[in-house]
C-alpha cells in the first residue's frame, strides 16, 4: 500500500471533519437566519474579521464535543511499525487505513491526538474563565463602589498575586509537598465559593421582600451550588455526579487564581467610572441596596468590554494551559494535551517536524480565532 | 446701560466690500456602513469684513458640519458633495492641501467648545501660544514670546506672565477658553470660526467670553461665525444670522429682521418654546414644537421642518424648496413656500392654565443646613492633613406644597450637594431638614422608610444618563414601584407603570422599548414618570431640561409643570439658567459657594433691590428678544474653589459694589442676612439706601418715550401694579411685579389705550371672552386683545401667594368682560389698567422697532394690524368665519374644556384661512368639536371624515389590481384600501383632492405619504400598466 499523497491527506482530514462542517453550517445558517434578533451575537455577522473568529472557535469547540467521531484511532493505541511515520503513512495491518498526520514517538496517531487535545484545553478553558470572572467581579464591584479601605486592602491582594511570577506559582501549586499541606483544597475552597455567593446576591437584591420568587430562586442556586461546590472543591459530592480529577483540580484551581486579579481590576475600575452615571443615583434615591446596584444596574453595563476580556481571556487560559502542558504540569503523562504534546514533538522537531506542528498550529489557530473573535465583538458593541 | 441691539444694525450693511467669506450652495456628506448621509444640504451664506454670522439650531442640523467644511476637516467620512467655499474670493476647494494648510490657524482660525480639547495638556500655555507665530509667520523665539504675552494682555488675564508658565489644567475653565482665544487670534485671522465657544462655561463666565469677543471683533475687524444654539447668545454678539435646520438653512437675515420679524415657521417655533421674559407658565405658557428632529436618512420629502409645522400644506412636500427673498427686506431670507401666505402674526394657541396651583401647608422645611466634607489629602493611608470643604453653609428656606422653588446659581454653588443631602445620599453635619415636621437631614437613603423614600424624588439633569441602558423602559418603572411598595401584584405594577406612561404623554409600547431606542426628551420623559411614581411630595429636578434641545425643552417643561399642578407636589427646582426660572418657579433662591445670597419671590429677585450676584446673574443670561435692554454688568475673574473659600463674604472677591460698603467688613465679615418685606432676603453688607437705589437689570421694552416711564422708579411702578391689581381682582397685594412687567406696562401707556379700543372695530373681537382670547390668534385684532387680557393674568399669576387672587382676578375679569362682549361695547371702557397691560404685551410681544416707535409717537396707530396690505374684505371673510366658530365652539365648551375648544376653532380657522370654499367644513369641524370635546386633531379629523362624494367605492372584482405595485402601498395599507372598496388602480387614479385628504384621514398616518404621488402612479398602471409605469417614472414597478 502506498503513503497518501498531500492532496489526499488533506481531503481525508476534511473529510474526516464531515460532523464538525455540518454542525458548523446548521449553526451558522441558523444565527444568520435569526441575526438581527440575536443582539451582538448577531452583528458579529457584519464583521468579517468577528466571521472569521467565530468560525475558528466554533469549530474547536464543535471539534471537542465530537472528538470520538472525527478520531481515526485511538488516541492512546500504539501500532506497532507506525513510530515516527510520515503523515499520510498508511497502517500495517488494516487495510485502507492511514495515519493521516503521521506517528508519534511511540507509535500513536498525531491526528488523532491532535483532535482529542482539544478536549483538554476546550474543558478546562472556558470553565476556568468563567470562575476567573466570578471571583474577579464580584470582588471587583464591591472595591470600585464601595472604594476606602476595602478597596485598598483588595487592590493590594490584587497587585500581590499578579506580580508573583505565574510559572512558580504552578510549580509551587502541583508540587507534592505543597499539595500535601493542603493549600491547593483550601484555595479551591474559598474559589469556588464565589459563584454561589455571586448567584445568591444577584438574586436576592433583585427579589428581596418578594416572597416566593427570592425563596425559589435562592433555594435552587444553593442546591445546586453546594452539590457542586461539595464534589468539586473537596470530592465529597454523595452522589458523585461532580468530580474532579485531584490533578486537574490544581490546575484549574491555579488558573483561576491567577486570571481573577486581572479581570478584579477591570471590574474595579468600570464600576468606578459607571456608578458616576445618573441611573445608578437614581436607583440610590428610591433606596436600593448597593449590591442590587451593582448586579443589576452596574454590571449589565460593564459586559461590552467583559465579553471582549472573556473572549481574550480564555485564550490566554489556553495559551498558560499549553505552557503547563509543555512543562509537564498537571496532566498525566499520557495525555493528548497540546501542550504536553508540543513539547515531546520538540525533541525530535528537526528530524520529525509533524509531531509538533499539529498541535502547535492546533492551539494558535483556537488563540487566534478567540483573539478575532474579541475583537469583532468590541468592534460591533462600540458601533450601536 | 449699554443696549445690545441698536448699535448693531449700523454696523451691517457693507456690500460694497469682497466678502470674507462666500458658501454657495455647499452639500457635505457624510459616507458610512448605511450608505450617504447628508449632512448639510445646500447651504450658502455670505461674511463681510468685520461682520459677525451666527449660526444657529439644534443639535445634528449641521451646524458644526458648516464650520468643519470651511475647515475642510472632516474626517475620512465626510465629504464635500457639491458647492463652493470662497475664502477672499477664491475657492477653497482647488486650494492645494498644503496651500490650506497654510491658511488653517493663520487666516481661518477655529475655537471649540471644549478649551481643554483644543489645549495640549503636556505642554505649557506660553509655548502653544508661541508655535503660532513661529510657525505661520516665522518669527523669532523672542519675538513670538512677546506678541504672546501682548495677546494674554489683550483677552484680559490676569498676571499674564505666570500663566505663561502654567499647563492648561492648573488655571480655570473660562481662563482656558480665553487662551484658546488668544491662540486663535495671534495670527490675526480674516476669519474666526466659533463652535458654541461658551457652552461647557458657567454664565457669568459666559458673560465675560462674550464681551471678550465681541471687543475682539471690533477692535481686530475679524470677521466671525459664531455657531450657538442659544438664541440669547446670538443676539448679542451677531450681525446677521443663519438658523439650521435638519440640514438646512431656514432662514437667514439681520439678528433685527430674523429676531422680530421671522418668516419661516421653525424659527418662530424656537422663539416661542424658548421663556423669554414675558412668558408665564400659567397664562403665557410656552409652546413646544411637536414631533422631534428627522434623522438625516429619514427625512421628509420637500421641507423637512414640513411634518413639524403647523402651516403644513400639501404644496410644502411637493419638491426642493429653495431660499425664497422676504419682499421688502434685502438680506431677509427664507426657506418657506408658503412665507407670502402664511399670517406670522399668527400664533399657535396656548394651553393656558385657567386654575393655577394654589400653594399649599409647607412641606419642606430646612433650617440652618451645613454640609461639610473632609477631604483628606492623602487618600492611601488616610493619615496627612484633613481639609473641609464647606458645600453647604448655614441654608435655611422652606418650600409650601405645590409650590415650585428654584435654586439659582453657577457650578460649585452647592445646589447638587443639597440635592443630594434631600435625598438622603449625604447626611446634613448640622441643621435640621423636615419633610411634613419629621427630620430626615440625618438619615441616609438606606434608612428611610418606603414611604419617605418615595416622597423626595428626584429628576436628573442628563436624559441620558438616567436611563439604565441595559433595561427596558417598563421594567425600570415596575423596578421604581417595586421598591416604592406601589401596587400589590405584578400585574397591578403593570397596569401602573402603563398608567404612568400615560402621564407623561408616551405611547404606551414604549414600556417595552430599551433606552437607546428613545430620543432625549423621551428618556426625560420617562425619567419624570419615575420620579412621579410613588406620588411623592418633594420632587428635585436638577436642570431636567438644559441637555435638551431648545424645541423639546418646552414639552418637557410644561409636562413636568402640568403633573406637578396635577399632583399637587412640591418641586425644587436647581438650576443656573434665570430664564426658565423666572417662567417656572414661584420662589428663588439664589446661591453662591455654598451660601444662600438672596431668596424671595420670582418677582421680588427679578425687581430691584437685588443682592449684587443675583444683579450679575440677571446682567449675564442672554436674552433672545430685541427689546430687551439690559444692565451690563461683566464679573471678573472665575468662581472661587470651594476647597478654598474666600474670607467673609463669599462673593467679595468678584463683587462688582464691593466699594460701596465701608472699610473691609467685605472681606472680615460674612454678611448677616437682611431680612426686607415680603419674605425677601438679601445676604449682604450693602447699606439699605444703596439697595434701595438699585434699578431694574433687564427692562422690556423699546427705546422710545416709554422708557421715560421708567425712570419715575420703583415708587411709581407699585402704584401701577396696585392699580392694575386693584382693579382687576379687587385686591391684589404682593409687592409690585415691577422691573420687567410694570415697566413694559408704563412702557406704552398710551399705545395700549388704543389698543383696547381697536376691538370694537372688527366684530369677531366683540365675540370673544377674555379666556378665549388668551387663544384665539389670527387676526392682528385679536392679537391686541388677547395681548390686553393675557398680560392682566400673566401679572397676577406670577404672584404666587397670590395665586388664588390672581385665578379669582381672572373669572373675575371674564365675567367683567362677557357682558361687554355681549353689548359689544369697548373693552377698554371697561377696564382702564387692561389698556396698560396691553401695551406691556404689545412690546414684549416683540414687536418690531419701526412699529414700537409708531407705537409711541402716534398712539392711536399703534395698536392697529400692522399688515395693512392685507385686504380688508379677505379679513371680514376670515372674522365673521371665526365668528360663528367662535359661537359654535362657545355653545357647549365652558371652563375647564375650553381651551381644546379653542384649539379645534384654530384648527377650523386655519382651513378657513385657506379657501373661503371650504368654510362650511370648517364650520362642521368647528361644531363637532363642541360637541365631542375635540382637540385640534379629533376636530380636524372629524371635519374631513365626511367620505366625499366623488369617491369611488366598488366590490372586490374578480382580479383586484395588486396596489402594492404603488410604491407606498404596502400589505397592510392595501389591506386597508381594499376595506374602503379601493380594489383597482383605475380608481386611484381618479382620486381628487377631497379623496386624497379623506384617504390621509382615513389611514390616519402620521407624517406625510405621498399621495399624489400614488394617484400618478396608480394613472400610469392602470392605463398601460407596467410597461407604461417604466415609461413614465424609469423605473420598474414593486
Amino acid at each position: 500500500m502506498d503513503r497518501l499523497s498531500a492532496f489526499e491527506i488533506f481531503t481525508g482530514i476534511l473529510a474526516q471533519f464531515t460532523p464538525v462542517w455540518i454542525a458548523l453550517i446548521i449553526i451558522l445558517g441558523l444565527s444568520y437566519a435569526f441575526r438581527a434578533r440575536l443582539s451582538l451575537y448577531g452583528k458579529l455577522f457584519d464583521s468579517p474579521i468577528g466571521m472569521v473568529g467565530l468560525v475558528l472557535v466554533l469549530f474547536w469547540v464543535l471539534t471537542a464535543l465530537m472528538a470520538d467521531w472525527i478520531v481515526t484511532f485511538d488516541p492512546l493505541d500504539q501500532i506497532s511499525g507506525m513510530k515516527n511515520k510520515k503523515p499520510g503513512w498508511p497502517v500495517r495491518g488494516q487495510d485502507g487505513m492511514h495515519y493521516l498526520l503521521g506517528g508519534d514517538n511511540l507509535a500513536r496517531d498525531v491526528f488523532s491526538r491532535m483532535v482529542m487535545g482539544s478536549r483538554t484545553v476546550l474543558a478546562i478553558a472556558p470553565a476556568a474563565t468563567i470562575f476567573a470572572f466570578m471571583v474577579g467581579t464580584t470582588l471587583g464591584l464591591l472595591a470600585g463602589y464601595k472604594g476606602g479601605k476595602s478597596d485598598t486592602v483588595l487592590t493590594f491582594l490584587a497587585n500581590m498575586v499578579l506580580a508573583f511570577p505565574v510559572i512558580l506559582l504552578f510549580f509551587l501549586l502541583v508540587t507534592p509537598e505543597i499539595r500535601s499541606t493542603g493549600v491547593p483544597l483550601y484555595l479551591s475552597g474559598v474559589l469556588f465559593l464565589f459563584p454561589i455567593i455571586f448567584f445568591v446576591l444577584l438574586f436576592w437584591s433583585r427579589y428581596d421582600g418578594q416572597g416566593n420568587k427570592l425563596y425559589i430562586s435562592l433555594g435552587i442556586t444553593l442546591v445546586l451550588g453546594l452539590w457542586a461546590y461539595s464534589g468539586l472543591a473537596f470530592n465529597a459530592d454523595p452522589l458523585g455526579v461532580f468530580y474532579m480529577d485531584p490533578n486537574l483540580l490544581n490546575i484549574f484551581v491555579s488558573v483561576v487564581f491567577v486570571n481573577s486579579p486581572t479581570v478584579f481590576r477591570i471590574v474595579r475600575g468600570l464600576t468606578a467610572d459607571i456608578q458616576t452615571r445618573d441611573y445608578v443615583a437614581a436607583a440610590q434615591t428610591r433606596g436600593e441596596h448597593p449590591w442590587y446596584i451593582l448586579l443589576w444596574e452596574i454590571l449589565p453595563n460593564a459586559r461590552g468590554p467583559l465579553i471582549v476580556d472573556f473572549c481574550l481571556r480564555i485564550g490566554y487560559t489556553t495559551i498558560l494551559l499549553g505552557t503547563l502542558g509543555f512543562f509537564g504540569l498537571g496532566v498525566s503523562p499520557e495525555s493528548s494535551d497540546w501542550g504536553m504534546t508540543i513539547n515531546e514533538g520538540r525533541k525530535l522537531l528537526a528530524l520529525y517536524p509533524h509531531l509538533a506542528l499539529p498541535p502547535a498550529l492546533a492551539l494558535m489557530s483556537l488563540v487566534l480565532g478567540l483573539n478575532l473573535l474579541a475583537d469583532g465583538l468590541r468592534e460591533e458593541s462600540l458601533k450601536d | 446701560m449699554a443696549s445690545t441691539t441698536l448699535e448693531k444694525s449700523t454696523a451691517v450693511k457693507r456690500d460694497d466690500m469682497d466678502p470674507v467669506l462666500e458658501i454657495e450652495g455647499l452639500n457635505i456628506s457624510f459616507f458610512v456602513r448605511a450608505g450617504e448621509i447628508p449632512a448639510v444640504m445646500d447651504f450658502s451664506c455670505r461674511v463681510m469684513p468685520g461682520e459677525t454670522m451666527g449660526l444657529v439650531g439644534e443639535s445634528g442640523c449641521g451646524k458644526s458640519t458648516v464650520a468643519l467644511g470651511i475647515m475642510r476637516d472632516m474626517g475620512n467620512r465626510g465629504k464635500i458633495v457639491g458647492g463652493k467655499i470662497k475664502f477672499k474670493g477664491r475657492d477653497m476647494g482647488e486650494m492645494s492641501e498644503e496651500e490650506l494648510r497654510d491658511l488653517r490657524g493663520s487666516k481661518i482660525a477655529m475655537i471649540y467648545q471644549e478649551p481643554m480639547a483644543s489645549l495640549n495638556p503636556a505642554m505649557r500655555i506660553g509655548k502653544q501660544l508661541m508655535e503660532v507665530p513661529i510657525i505661520h509667520e516665522k518669527v523669532s523665539e523672542t519675538e513670538a514670546y512677546d506678541r504672546a504675552l501682548e495677546m494674554l494682555e489683550a483677552v484680559k488675564l490676569p498676571d499674564p506672565k505666570r500663566v505663561m508658565e502654567a499647563y492648561p489644567h492648573q488655571i480655570s475653565g473660562g481662563q482656558q477658553q480665553r487662551i484658546v482665544i488668544a491662540m486663535a487670534l495671534l495670527s490675526k485671522p480674516d476669519l474666526l470660526l466659533l463652535d458654541e465657544p461658551t457652552t461647557a462655561l458657567d454664565v457669568t463666565v459666559e458673560a465675560g467670553i462674550v464681551e471678550l469677543v465681541k471687543e475682539l471683533g471690533e477692535k481686530t475687524g475679524t470677521s466671525m461665525l459664531f455657531i450657538s444654539h442659544n438664541l440669547g447668545l446670538i443676539l448679542e454678539t451677531c450681525d446677521r444670522i443663519t438658523v439650521m435646520y435638519s440640514g438646512e438653512a431656514v432662514e437667514t437675515g439681520t439678528v433685527e429682521e430674523v429676531f422680530d420679524r421671522m418668516r419661516h415657521p421653525y424659527t418662530q417655533g424656537l422663539f416661542n418654546s424658548i421663556p423669554l421674559p414675558g412668558a408665564d407658565k400659567n397664562s403665557r405658557p410656552l409652546i413646544a414644537i411637536p414631533g422631534q428632529l428627522p434623522l438625516p436618512m429619514e427625512r421628509p420629502k420637500g421641507c423637512n421642518f414640513g411634518p413639524r409645522c403647523r402651516f403644513f400644506q400639501e404644496k410644502c412636500d411637493s419638491g426642493h424648496i429653495p431660499m425664497q427673498h422676504v419682499k421688502g427686506e434685502l438680506d431677509h431670507r427664507s426657506r418657506c413656500v408658503r412665507i407670502e401666505e402664511i399670517d406670522w402674526n399668527d400664533e399657535p394657541e396656548r394651553n393656558v392654565v385657567d386654575q393655577p396651583a394654589v400653594a399649599g401647608d409647607t412641606v419642606l422645611e430646612i433650617n440652618d443646613l451645613k454640609k461639610y466634607y473632609d477631604v483628606a489629602a492623602n487618600k492611601m493611608f488616610g493619615g496627612g492633613d484633613t481639609r473641609t470643604v464647606k458645600a453647604n453653609e448655614s441654608i435655611t428656606f422652606h418650600a409650601r406644597e405645590a409650590e415650585t422653588v428654584a435654586i439659582v446659581g453657577e457650578s460649585g454653588c452647592g445646589k447638587s450637594t443639597l440635592a443630594k443631602v434631600l435625598l438622603g445620599l449625604e447626611t446634613a453635619t448640622d441643621g435640621e431638614v423636615l419633610l411634613d415636621g419629621r427630620d430626615i437631614g440625618s438619615t441616609m437613603v438606606e434608612f428611610r422608610d418606603k414611604r419617605t423614600v418615595a416622597s423626595v424624588q428626584m429628576v436628573f439633569q442628563n436624559p441620558f444618563d438616567t436611563l439604565n441602558p441595559s433595561h427596558s423602559v417598563g421594567s425600570q418603572i415596575i423596578r421604581t414601584l417595586e421598591k416604592f411598595g406601589m401596587g400589590d401584584s405584578d400585574a397591578d405594577r403593570h397596569e401602573r407603570m402603563l398608567k404612568l406612561l400615560d402621564l407623561v404623554k408616551l405611547p404606551r409600547a414604549f414600556a417595552e422599548r430599551m433606552p437607546r431606542q428613545l430620543s432625549g426628551g423621551q428618556k426625560q420623559r420617562i425619567g419624570v414618570a419615575r420620579a412621579f411614581a410613588g406620588e411623592p411630595r418633594v420632587v428635585v429636578a436638577d436642570e431636567p431640561v438644559s441637555a435638551l434641545d431648545v424645541s423639546v425643552q418646552a414639552a418637557v417643561t410644561e409636562l413636568l409643570m402640568d403633573i406637578q399642578r396635577e399632583a399637587r407636589t412640591t418641586m425644587l427646582f436647581i438650576s443656573h439658567d434665570l430664564s426658565i426660572v423666572r417662567y417656572i418657579a414661584d420662589r428663588v433662591v439664589v446661591m453662591y459657594l455654598g451660601h444662600i445670597v438672596e431668596q424671595g419671590t420670582t418677582d421680588d429677585i427679578f425687581a430691584p433691590p437685588y443682592h449684587p450676584y443675583t444683579e450679575a446673574l440677571l446682567s449675564a443670561i442672554p436674552i433672545a428678544d430685541t427689546s430687551v435692554t439690559k444692565k451690563h454688568i461683566v464679573l471678573d475673574g472665575d468662581i472661587p474653589s470651594a476647597m478654598n473659600p474666600p474670607s467673609g463674604c463669599p462673593f467679595q472677591t468678584r463683587c462688582p459694589r464691593k466699594s460701596q460698603v465701608p472699610g473691609t467688613l467685605c472681606e472680615t465679615d460674612v454678611p448677616p442676612v437682611r431680612k426686607l418685606a415680603n419674605g425677601h432676603e438679601i445676604k449682604c453688607h450693602l447699606a439699605a439706601d444703596i439697595l434701595d437705589q438699585m434699578e431694574p437689570v433687564i427692562v422690556l421694552g423699546e427705546k422710545g418715550s416709554g422708557k421715560g416711564d421708567i425712570a419715575t422708579g420703583p415708587s411709581t411702578d407699585s402704584t401701577t401694579a396696585t392699580l392694575s391689581g386693584g382693579d382687576s381682582s379687587g385686591g391684589v397685594t404682593q409687592g409690585a411685579a415691577a422691573g420687567v412687567s410694570l415697566v413694559t406696562g408704563g412702557a406704552a401707556a398710551l399705545a395700549g389705550l388704543s389698543a383696547g379700543a381697536e376691538p370694537a372695530t372688527t366684530p369677531a373681537a366683540n365675540n370673544r371672552s377674555p379666556e378665549d382670547t388668551v387663544e384665539t390668534k389670527g387676526m392682528k385684532t385679536a392679537t391686541k386683545a388677547k395681548a390686553a387680557t393675557g398680560t392682566v393674568s400673566r401679572k397676577t399669576a406670577s404672584k404666587p401667594a397670590s395665586a388664588k387672587k390672581s385665578s379669582a382676578a381672572t373669572k373675575a375679569k371674564a365675567a367683567e368682560a362677557k357682558p361687554a362682549a355681549a353689548k359689544a361695547t369697548k373693552p377698554a371702557a371697561a377696564a382702564p389698567p387692561k389698556g396698560k397691560a396691553t401695551a406691556g404685551e404689545a412690546t414684549s410681544k416683540r414687536k418690531t422697532t419701526a412699529k414700537a416707535k409708531t407705537a409711541s409717537t402716534a398712539p392711536a396707530k399703534g395698536a392697529k394690524p400692522k399688515a395693512a396690505s392685507k385686504s380688508a374684505s379677505a379679513a371680514d371673510a376670515k372674522a365673521a368665519n371665526r365668528a360663528a366658530l367662535t359661537a359654535a365652539v362657545r355653545g357647549k365648551a365652558s371652563g375647564a374644556t375650553k381651551s381644546k375648544a379653542t384649539a379645534s376653532k384654530a384648527s377650523g380657522s386655519k382651513a378657513a384661512t385657506s379657501a373661503k370654499a371650504k368654510t362650511a367644513t370648517a364650520t362642521k369641524s368647528a361644531a363637532s368639536a363642541s360637541k365631542s370635546k375635540g382637540t385640534a386633531k379629533t376636530a380636524g379629523k372629524s371635519g374631513a371624515s365626511a367620505q366625499p362624494a366623488s369617491f369611488v367605492k366598488m366590490r372586490k372584482p374578480k382580479t383586484p389590481d395588486d396596489l402594492k405595485m404603488v410604491s407606498g402601498i404596502g400589505p397592510k395599507i392595501e389591506g386597508i384600501l381594499n376595506g374602503m372598496g379601493v380594489y383597482t388602480f383605475e380608481q386611484v387614479s381618479k382620486w381628487k383632492k377631497a379623496d386624497r385628504d379623506w384617504v390621509n384621514a382615513e389611514l390616519s398616518f402620521k407624517g406625510r405619504i405621498e399621495r399624489e404621488d400614488w394617484v400618478k402612479q396608480a394613472k400610469a398602471l392602470a392605463k398601460g400598466g407596467e410597461a407604461e409605469y417604466i415609461k413614465v417614472f424609469g423605473k420598474k414597478p414593486r
